[in-house]
Protein backbone atom coordinates (compact mmCIF):
# COMPACT_ATOMS: atom_id res chain seq x y z
CA UNK A 1 0.00 0.00 0.00
CA UNK A 2 2.96 2.41 0.68
CA UNK A 3 4.77 1.41 -2.19
CA UNK A 4 1.67 1.92 -4.59
CA UNK A 5 1.23 5.83 -3.22
CA UNK A 6 4.87 6.11 -3.89
CA UNK A 7 4.26 4.46 -7.61
CA UNK A 8 1.42 6.77 -7.60
CA UNK A 9 3.22 9.72 -6.68
CA UNK A 10 5.92 8.73 -9.72
CA UNK A 11 3.13 8.66 -12.40
CA UNK A 12 3.09 4.97 -12.85
CA UNK A 13 -0.46 2.79 -12.71
CA UNK A 14 1.25 -0.14 -11.19
CA UNK A 15 0.29 -1.39 -7.21
CA UNK A 16 3.90 -3.07 -6.19
CA UNK A 17 1.68 -4.88 -3.79
CA UNK A 18 4.10 -8.45 -4.52
CA UNK A 19 7.21 -6.34 -3.44
CA UNK A 20 6.39 -7.87 -0.44
CA UNK A 21 5.74 -11.32 -1.35
CA UNK A 22 8.54 -11.03 -3.22
CA UNK A 23 11.46 -9.62 -0.57
CA UNK A 24 9.68 -11.98 2.01
CA UNK A 25 9.73 -15.15 0.15
CA UNK A 26 13.28 -14.60 -0.70
CA UNK A 27 14.59 -13.50 3.02
CA UNK A 28 12.61 -15.67 4.94
CA UNK A 29 11.53 -18.42 2.53
CA UNK A 30 8.24 -19.52 1.10
CA UNK A 31 6.21 -20.40 4.23
CA UNK A 32 6.80 -16.64 5.21
CA UNK A 33 6.47 -15.08 1.40
CA UNK A 34 3.21 -16.64 1.57
CA UNK A 35 2.24 -15.79 5.05
CA UNK A 36 2.93 -12.14 4.05
CA UNK A 37 1.05 -12.61 0.64
CA UNK A 38 -1.95 -13.58 2.14
CA UNK A 39 -1.75 -11.04 4.53
CA UNK A 40 -1.21 -8.38 2.05
CA UNK A 41 -3.82 -9.85 0.26
CA UNK A 42 -6.13 -9.47 3.02
CA UNK A 43 -5.24 -5.65 3.73
CA UNK A 44 -6.26 -4.91 0.07
CA UNK A 45 -9.09 -7.03 0.26
CA UNK A 46 -9.80 -4.72 3.88
CA UNK A 47 -9.21 -1.38 1.99
CA UNK A 48 -10.49 -2.15 -1.36
CA UNK A 49 -13.31 -4.78 -0.98
CA UNK A 50 -13.52 -8.51 0.17
CA UNK A 51 -13.78 -9.96 -3.24
CA UNK A 52 -10.20 -9.16 -3.34
CA UNK A 53 -9.34 -11.95 -1.21
CA UNK A 54 -10.50 -14.02 -4.83
CA UNK A 55 -6.80 -13.38 -6.48
CA UNK A 56 -5.22 -14.55 -3.19
CA UNK A 57 -4.02 -17.46 -5.03
CA UNK A 58 -2.45 -15.02 -7.45
CA UNK A 59 0.22 -14.42 -4.16
CA UNK A 60 1.20 -17.62 -3.50
CA UNK A 61 1.96 -17.95 -7.21
CA UNK A 62 4.17 -15.18 -7.51
CA UNK A 63 5.46 -16.76 -4.12
CA UNK A 64 6.49 -20.41 -6.10
CA UNK A 65 8.08 -17.80 -8.98
CA UNK A 66 9.97 -15.51 -6.76
CA UNK A 67 11.35 -18.48 -4.97
CA UNK A 68 12.28 -20.65 -8.21
CA UNK A 69 14.15 -17.13 -9.34
CA UNK A 70 15.38 -16.74 -6.25
CA UNK A 71 17.15 -20.49 -6.42
CA UNK A 72 18.90 -19.80 -9.87
CA UNK A 73 20.50 -16.46 -9.11
CA UNK A 74 17.46 -14.64 -11.28
CA UNK A 75 17.91 -11.23 -9.00
CA UNK A 76 21.58 -11.03 -9.14
CA UNK A 77 21.34 -8.43 -12.19
CA UNK A 78 18.97 -5.93 -13.50
CA UNK A 79 18.35 -7.52 -16.88
CA UNK A 80 17.84 -11.11 -15.06
CA UNK A 81 15.24 -9.82 -12.76
CA UNK A 82 13.43 -7.92 -14.98
CA UNK A 83 13.56 -11.24 -17.40
CA UNK A 84 12.12 -13.08 -14.19
CA UNK A 85 9.82 -10.14 -13.71
CA UNK A 86 8.53 -10.39 -17.35
CA UNK A 87 7.54 -14.60 -16.64
CA UNK A 88 5.96 -13.57 -12.99
CA UNK A 89 3.73 -10.92 -15.01
CA UNK A 90 2.51 -12.97 -17.70
CA UNK A 91 1.85 -15.88 -15.22
CA UNK A 92 0.03 -13.78 -12.54
CA UNK A 93 -1.79 -11.90 -15.23
CA UNK A 94 -2.79 -14.74 -16.91
CA UNK A 95 -3.81 -16.44 -13.46
CA UNK A 96 -5.89 -13.05 -12.39
CA UNK A 97 -7.40 -12.97 -16.05
CA UNK A 98 -9.01 -16.10 -15.42
CA UNK A 99 -9.93 -15.04 -11.60
CA UNK A 100 -11.24 -12.28 -12.58
CA UNK A 101 -13.22 -13.23 -16.21
CA UNK A 102 -14.82 -16.82 -14.31
CA UNK A 103 -15.85 -14.66 -10.71
CA UNK A 104 -16.42 -11.28 -12.04
CA UNK A 105 -16.82 -11.21 -15.67
CA UNK A 106 -13.89 -8.93 -15.99
CA UNK A 107 -14.87 -6.47 -13.29
CA UNK A 108 -13.02 -6.06 -10.31
CA UNK A 109 -10.02 -3.48 -9.41
CA UNK A 110 -11.01 0.03 -11.42
CA UNK A 111 -8.12 0.48 -13.11
CA UNK A 112 -7.93 -2.93 -15.11
CA UNK A 113 -11.35 -2.79 -15.22
CA UNK A 114 -11.33 0.70 -16.89
CA UNK A 115 -8.70 -0.46 -19.86
CA UNK A 116 -11.06 -3.71 -19.63
CA UNK A 117 -13.86 -1.56 -20.87
CA UNK A 118 -11.77 0.86 -23.42
CA UNK A 119 -10.42 -2.41 -25.07
CA UNK A 120 -14.27 -4.15 -25.59
CA UNK A 121 -14.91 -0.77 -26.74
CA UNK A 122 -12.10 -0.93 -29.31
CA UNK A 123 -13.61 -4.04 -30.89
CA UNK A 124 -12.25 -6.97 -28.33
CA UNK A 125 -14.41 -9.68 -26.80
CA UNK A 126 -14.59 -9.24 -23.36
CA UNK A 127 -12.43 -12.83 -22.66
CA UNK A 128 -9.90 -11.15 -25.19
CA UNK A 129 -10.26 -7.52 -23.64
CA UNK A 130 -9.91 -9.25 -19.29
CA UNK A 131 -6.69 -10.76 -20.62
CA UNK A 132 -5.39 -8.15 -22.00
CA UNK A 133 -5.61 -5.96 -19.74
CA UNK A 134 -4.56 -8.10 -16.87
CA UNK A 135 -1.63 -9.51 -18.28
CA UNK A 136 -0.43 -5.98 -19.55
CA UNK A 137 -0.91 -4.50 -15.71
CA UNK A 138 0.28 -7.37 -14.69
CA UNK A 139 3.59 -7.53 -16.93
CA UNK A 140 4.40 -3.83 -15.86
CA UNK A 141 3.85 -4.55 -12.21
CA UNK A 142 5.81 -7.51 -11.73
CA UNK A 143 8.53 -6.10 -13.78
CA UNK A 144 9.08 -3.04 -11.48
CA UNK A 145 8.65 -5.14 -8.44
CA UNK A 146 11.33 -8.10 -9.64
CA UNK A 147 13.36 -5.04 -10.51
CA UNK A 148 12.64 -3.07 -7.57
CA UNK A 149 13.41 -6.37 -5.36
CA UNK A 150 16.39 -6.76 -7.01
CA UNK A 151 17.55 -3.43 -6.35
CA UNK A 152 17.05 -4.01 -2.51
CA UNK A 153 18.04 -7.18 -2.53
CA UNK A 154 21.77 -6.07 -3.33
CA UNK A 155 21.67 -2.52 -1.16
CA UNK A 156 21.86 -4.72 1.91
CA UNK A 157 24.63 -5.30 3.49
CA UNK A 158 26.62 -8.64 3.74
CA UNK A 159 25.63 -8.80 7.93
CA UNK A 160 21.69 -9.05 6.73
CA UNK A 161 22.16 -11.27 3.60
CA UNK A 162 24.60 -13.76 5.88
CA UNK A 163 21.73 -13.99 7.40
CA UNK A 164 19.32 -15.02 4.97
CA UNK A 165 20.69 -17.96 2.19
CA UNK A 166 17.51 -17.62 0.02
CA UNK A 167 18.27 -13.70 -0.62
CA UNK A 168 22.25 -14.07 -0.86
CA UNK A 169 21.46 -17.14 -3.78
CA UNK A 170 18.57 -14.55 -5.57
CA UNK A 171 21.55 -11.84 -5.88
CA UNK A 172 24.18 -14.35 -6.81
CA UNK A 173 26.42 -14.41 -3.80
CA UNK A 174 25.64 -17.57 -2.57
CA UNK A 175 29.70 -19.05 -3.26
CA UNK A 176 31.59 -15.86 -2.08
CA UNK B 1 -7.15 5.08 12.13
CA UNK B 2 -6.62 1.62 10.55
CA UNK B 3 -9.64 0.24 8.54
CA UNK B 4 -10.44 -1.57 11.01
CA UNK B 5 -12.54 -1.20 14.30
CA UNK B 6 -13.56 2.38 13.39
CA UNK B 7 -16.75 1.83 14.76
CA UNK B 8 -17.80 -0.93 17.49
CA UNK B 9 -21.30 -1.89 18.67
CA UNK B 10 -21.01 -1.72 22.10
CA UNK B 11 -24.00 -3.68 23.18
CA UNK B 12 -23.54 -7.70 23.60
CA UNK B 13 -20.77 -8.22 20.67
CA UNK B 14 -20.22 -11.21 18.91
CA UNK B 15 -17.04 -13.65 18.72
CA UNK B 16 -14.52 -12.00 16.53
CA UNK B 17 -14.40 -14.51 14.30
CA UNK B 18 -18.44 -14.74 13.85
CA UNK B 19 -18.98 -11.52 11.79
CA UNK B 20 -15.55 -12.67 9.22
CA UNK B 21 -17.44 -16.29 8.89
CA UNK B 22 -20.87 -14.18 7.96
CA UNK B 23 -19.11 -12.18 5.45
CA UNK B 24 -17.46 -15.06 4.10
CA UNK B 25 -21.31 -17.41 3.63
CA UNK B 26 -22.64 -14.00 2.26
CA UNK B 27 -19.41 -13.99 -0.35
CA UNK B 28 -20.41 -17.61 -1.43
CA UNK B 29 -24.03 -17.22 -1.54
CA UNK B 30 -23.29 -13.85 -3.75
CA UNK B 31 -21.42 -16.66 -6.07
CA UNK B 32 -24.37 -18.98 -5.53
CA UNK B 33 -27.22 -17.50 -5.49
CA UNK B 34 -28.84 -17.41 -9.24
CA UNK B 35 -28.29 -14.68 -11.71
CA UNK B 36 -29.56 -11.81 -12.28
CA UNK B 37 -32.20 -11.33 -9.27
CA UNK B 38 -30.38 -13.22 -6.41
CA UNK B 39 -27.38 -11.08 -5.56
CA UNK B 40 -29.61 -7.83 -5.94
CA UNK B 41 -32.19 -9.78 -3.16
CA UNK B 42 -28.58 -10.12 -0.92
CA UNK B 43 -27.38 -6.76 -1.45
CA UNK B 44 -30.87 -5.20 -0.08
CA UNK B 45 -30.61 -7.98 2.64
CA UNK B 46 -26.65 -7.24 3.77
CA UNK B 47 -27.71 -3.84 3.66
CA UNK B 48 -30.40 -4.44 6.01
CA UNK B 49 -28.56 -6.59 8.42
CA UNK B 50 -25.81 -4.13 8.14
CA UNK B 51 -27.34 -0.96 9.11
CA UNK B 52 -29.71 -2.82 11.68
CA UNK B 53 -26.63 -4.08 13.40
CA UNK B 54 -25.02 -0.12 13.99
CA UNK B 55 -22.68 -0.68 11.22
CA UNK B 56 -24.16 2.07 8.11
CA UNK B 57 -20.77 3.27 7.57
CA UNK B 58 -19.85 0.50 5.86
CA UNK B 59 -22.55 0.66 3.77
CA UNK B 60 -20.71 3.99 2.65
CA UNK B 61 -17.43 2.52 2.46
CA UNK B 62 -18.76 -0.23 0.93
CA UNK B 63 -20.50 1.97 -1.72
CA UNK B 64 -17.31 4.30 -2.12
CA UNK B 65 -15.33 1.51 -3.61
CA UNK B 66 -17.93 -0.44 -5.76
CA UNK B 67 -19.68 2.98 -7.51
CA UNK B 68 -17.00 3.20 -9.81
CA UNK B 69 -17.47 -0.54 -10.48
CA UNK B 70 -21.11 -0.10 -11.56
CA UNK B 71 -20.47 2.54 -13.69
CA UNK B 72 -18.15 0.21 -15.35
CA UNK B 73 -20.19 -2.55 -15.35
CA UNK B 74 -23.10 -0.50 -17.08
CA UNK B 75 -20.49 0.27 -19.48
CA UNK B 76 -18.74 -2.97 -20.50
CA UNK B 77 -22.00 -5.12 -20.32
CA UNK B 78 -24.62 -2.12 -20.78
CA UNK B 79 -23.44 -0.21 -22.99
CA UNK B 80 -21.37 -2.86 -25.26
CA UNK B 81 -23.38 -5.84 -24.88
CA UNK B 82 -25.29 -7.73 -27.31
CA UNK B 83 -28.74 -6.73 -29.17
CA UNK B 84 -31.57 -6.83 -28.46
CA UNK B 85 -31.01 -2.97 -27.12
CA UNK B 86 -33.80 -1.52 -25.00
CA UNK B 87 -33.83 2.41 -24.47
CA UNK B 88 -32.74 3.34 -21.39
CA UNK B 89 -32.74 7.54 -20.44
CA UNK B 90 -32.25 7.84 -24.32
CA UNK B 91 -29.67 5.63 -24.57
CA UNK B 92 -29.64 1.93 -26.28
CA UNK B 93 -28.73 -0.39 -23.45
CA UNK B 94 -28.04 -3.92 -24.11
CA UNK B 95 -31.02 -5.85 -22.66
CA UNK B 96 -28.79 -9.23 -21.48
CA UNK B 97 -26.10 -7.31 -20.23
CA UNK B 98 -28.01 -4.50 -18.54
CA UNK B 99 -29.03 -8.29 -16.23
CA UNK B 100 -25.87 -9.06 -16.32
CA UNK B 101 -24.71 -5.67 -14.75
CA UNK B 102 -27.06 -5.69 -12.15
CA UNK B 103 -26.49 -9.33 -10.95
CA UNK B 104 -22.84 -8.71 -11.26
CA UNK B 105 -22.99 -5.27 -9.38
CA UNK B 106 -25.29 -6.14 -6.54
CA UNK B 107 -22.80 -9.00 -6.16
CA UNK B 108 -19.68 -7.27 -6.01
CA UNK B 109 -22.01 -5.12 -3.79
CA UNK B 110 -22.91 -7.42 -1.07
CA UNK B 111 -19.31 -8.94 -0.97
CA UNK B 112 -18.21 -5.49 -0.13
CA UNK B 113 -20.49 -4.39 2.51
CA UNK B 114 -20.48 -7.57 4.36
CA UNK B 115 -16.92 -7.33 4.03
CA UNK B 116 -16.13 -3.78 4.91
CA UNK B 117 -18.67 -4.46 8.32
CA UNK B 118 -17.02 -7.55 9.09
CA UNK B 119 -13.68 -4.92 9.16
CA UNK B 120 -15.05 -2.58 11.11
CA UNK B 121 -16.36 -5.27 14.14
CA UNK B 122 -12.38 -6.43 14.83
CA UNK B 123 -10.79 -5.12 17.86
CA UNK B 124 -7.11 -6.09 17.77
CA UNK B 125 -7.07 -7.38 21.17
CA UNK B 126 -10.85 -9.96 21.34
CA UNK B 127 -8.81 -11.21 17.92
CA UNK B 128 -6.04 -12.11 19.93
CA UNK B 129 -7.46 -13.55 22.94
CA UNK B 130 -9.76 -15.40 20.80
CA UNK B 131 -6.75 -16.59 18.26
CA UNK B 132 -5.05 -17.70 21.58
CA UNK B 133 -8.08 -19.29 23.02
CA UNK B 134 -8.23 -21.27 19.99
CA UNK B 135 -4.64 -22.51 20.04
CA UNK B 136 -3.69 -20.42 17.24
CA UNK B 137 0.17 -20.13 16.56
CA UNK B 138 0.75 -16.52 19.10
CA UNK B 139 2.91 -14.65 16.43
CA UNK B 140 1.34 -15.81 13.48
CA UNK B 141 -1.78 -13.97 15.01
CA UNK B 142 0.43 -11.08 15.92
CA UNK B 143 1.66 -10.22 12.98
CA UNK B 144 -1.65 -10.22 11.30
CA UNK B 145 -2.96 -8.08 13.72
CA UNK B 146 0.18 -5.71 13.99
CA UNK B 147 0.46 -5.45 10.13
CA UNK B 148 -2.89 -4.18 9.95
CA UNK B 149 -2.24 -1.47 12.28
CA UNK B 150 0.83 -0.60 10.54
CA UNK B 151 -0.74 0.38 7.58
CA UNK B 152 -1.92 4.27 8.51
CA UNK B 153 2.15 4.62 10.21
CA UNK B 154 3.40 2.80 6.76
CA UNK B 155 1.40 5.71 4.33
CA UNK B 156 2.89 8.40 6.62
CA UNK B 157 6.53 7.29 6.68
CA UNK B 158 5.89 7.02 2.81
CA UNK B 159 4.38 10.71 2.60
CA UNK B 160 7.75 11.89 4.48
CA UNK B 161 10.55 9.65 2.06
CA UNK B 162 8.42 11.39 -0.77
CA UNK B 163 8.16 15.09 0.46
CA UNK B 164 12.31 14.75 1.62
CA UNK B 165 13.41 13.46 -1.96
CA UNK B 166 11.36 16.31 -3.44
CA UNK B 167 12.59 18.40 -0.84
CA UNK B 168 16.39 17.33 -2.11
CA UNK B 169 15.17 18.39 -6.19
CA UNK B 170 13.61 14.64 -6.71
CA UNK B 171 11.29 15.17 -10.45
CA UNK B 172 8.60 12.82 -9.84
CA UNK B 173 7.21 14.01 -13.18
CA UNK B 174 8.56 13.90 -16.91
CA UNK B 175 9.56 11.30 -19.18
CA UNK B 176 8.87 7.50 -17.84
CA UNK B 177 12.98 6.88 -17.35
CA UNK B 178 12.57 9.88 -15.02
CA UNK B 179 9.65 8.27 -13.17
CA UNK B 180 11.42 5.00 -12.95
CA UNK B 181 14.31 6.27 -11.48
CA UNK B 182 11.81 8.30 -8.90
CA UNK B 183 10.46 5.63 -8.05
CA UNK B 184 13.22 4.24 -6.95
CA UNK B 185 14.96 6.86 -5.31
CA UNK B 186 11.31 6.60 -3.44
CA UNK B 187 10.64 3.01 -3.11
CA UNK B 188 14.67 2.26 -1.95
CA UNK B 189 14.69 3.66 1.29
CA UNK B 190 11.22 3.33 1.99
CA UNK B 191 11.76 -0.96 1.73
CA UNK B 192 15.04 -0.71 3.18
CA UNK B 193 13.77 1.10 6.52
CA UNK B 194 10.87 -1.61 6.86
CA UNK B 195 13.39 -4.58 6.67
CA UNK B 196 15.59 -2.86 9.22
CA UNK B 197 12.52 -1.85 11.48
CA UNK B 198 11.02 -5.70 10.86
CA UNK B 199 14.42 -6.67 12.15
CA UNK B 200 13.99 -5.04 15.21
CA UNK B 201 10.91 -5.30 16.01
CA UNK B 202 11.55 -9.80 15.45
CA UNK B 203 14.45 -9.35 17.66
CA UNK B 204 12.13 -7.55 20.59
CA UNK B 205 9.53 -10.20 19.64
CA UNK B 206 11.90 -13.08 20.04
CA UNK B 207 13.18 -11.55 23.40
CA UNK B 208 9.54 -11.62 24.60
CA UNK B 209 8.81 -15.15 23.74
CA UNK B 210 6.71 -14.74 20.76
CA UNK B 211 8.08 -17.63 19.00
CA UNK B 212 8.17 -20.07 21.93
CA UNK B 213 6.15 -22.74 21.45
CA UNK B 214 3.03 -24.04 23.77
CA UNK B 215 -0.34 -22.43 24.66
CA UNK B 216 -1.05 -19.16 25.62
CA UNK B 217 -3.65 -17.50 27.94
CA UNK B 218 -5.89 -15.02 26.80
CA UNK B 219 -6.05 -12.04 28.91
CA UNK B 220 -9.54 -11.63 28.46
CA UNK B 221 -11.12 -14.36 27.20
CA UNK B 222 -13.60 -13.99 24.53
CA UNK B 223 -16.93 -16.44 24.98
CA UNK B 224 -18.49 -18.21 22.36
CA UNK B 225 -22.16 -17.32 22.65
CA UNK B 226 -25.06 -19.85 21.44
CA UNK B 227 -26.15 -16.56 19.60
CA UNK B 228 -22.76 -17.08 17.76
CA UNK B 229 -23.09 -20.84 17.63
CA UNK B 230 -26.86 -19.91 15.68
CA UNK B 231 -25.63 -17.21 13.11
CA UNK B 232 -22.91 -19.27 11.77
CA UNK B 233 -24.74 -22.14 11.87
CA UNK B 234 -28.07 -20.24 10.25
CA UNK B 235 -24.95 -19.11 7.72
CA UNK B 236 -24.08 -22.90 7.09
CA UNK B 237 -27.39 -23.34 6.54
CA UNK B 238 -27.59 -20.89 3.73
CA UNK B 239 -24.70 -22.00 1.88
CA UNK B 240 -25.51 -25.18 1.95
CA UNK B 241 -28.49 -25.03 0.63
CA UNK B 242 -28.02 -22.37 -2.18
CA UNK B 243 -24.63 -24.80 -3.18
CA UNK B 244 -27.29 -27.74 -2.83
CA UNK B 245 -29.89 -26.24 -5.26
CA UNK B 246 -27.33 -24.98 -7.63
CA UNK B 247 -25.64 -28.41 -7.91
CA UNK B 248 -29.63 -29.95 -8.22
CA UNK B 249 -30.64 -27.48 -10.92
Amino acid sequence: MALAFVASQAGLPVYLDTLGTILATLLAGPAAGAAVGLLSQGITAVQAGAYMLAFAPVQLLVVALAWVAGRSAGLATTPRALLWGGATGLAAGTLSALISYAAFRGVTATGVTAITTLLTGAGLTLRQAVVVASVGTDLLDKLLALGLAGVVLRALPERVLARAPGARAAVGRADS
Amino acid sequence: MPPWGARIPEAAPLHPFTPPALAAAVAALAILLPMPWGPPALLAGTVVVVVAGGLPAAVGRALRVVFPLWILLLVLHGGLGPAPRVAVGGLGLSRSGLLLALGQGARLGAIAVAGFAAAATLRASRVLDAWAARGGTPHLGYLAVATGFAVPRLLARARTITEAQRARGLRLRGSLAGRLRALRALALPLVLGLLAEADDRGLALETRAAAAPGPRTPLAPVPLTARDRWLRLGALALVLAALAWRVAR
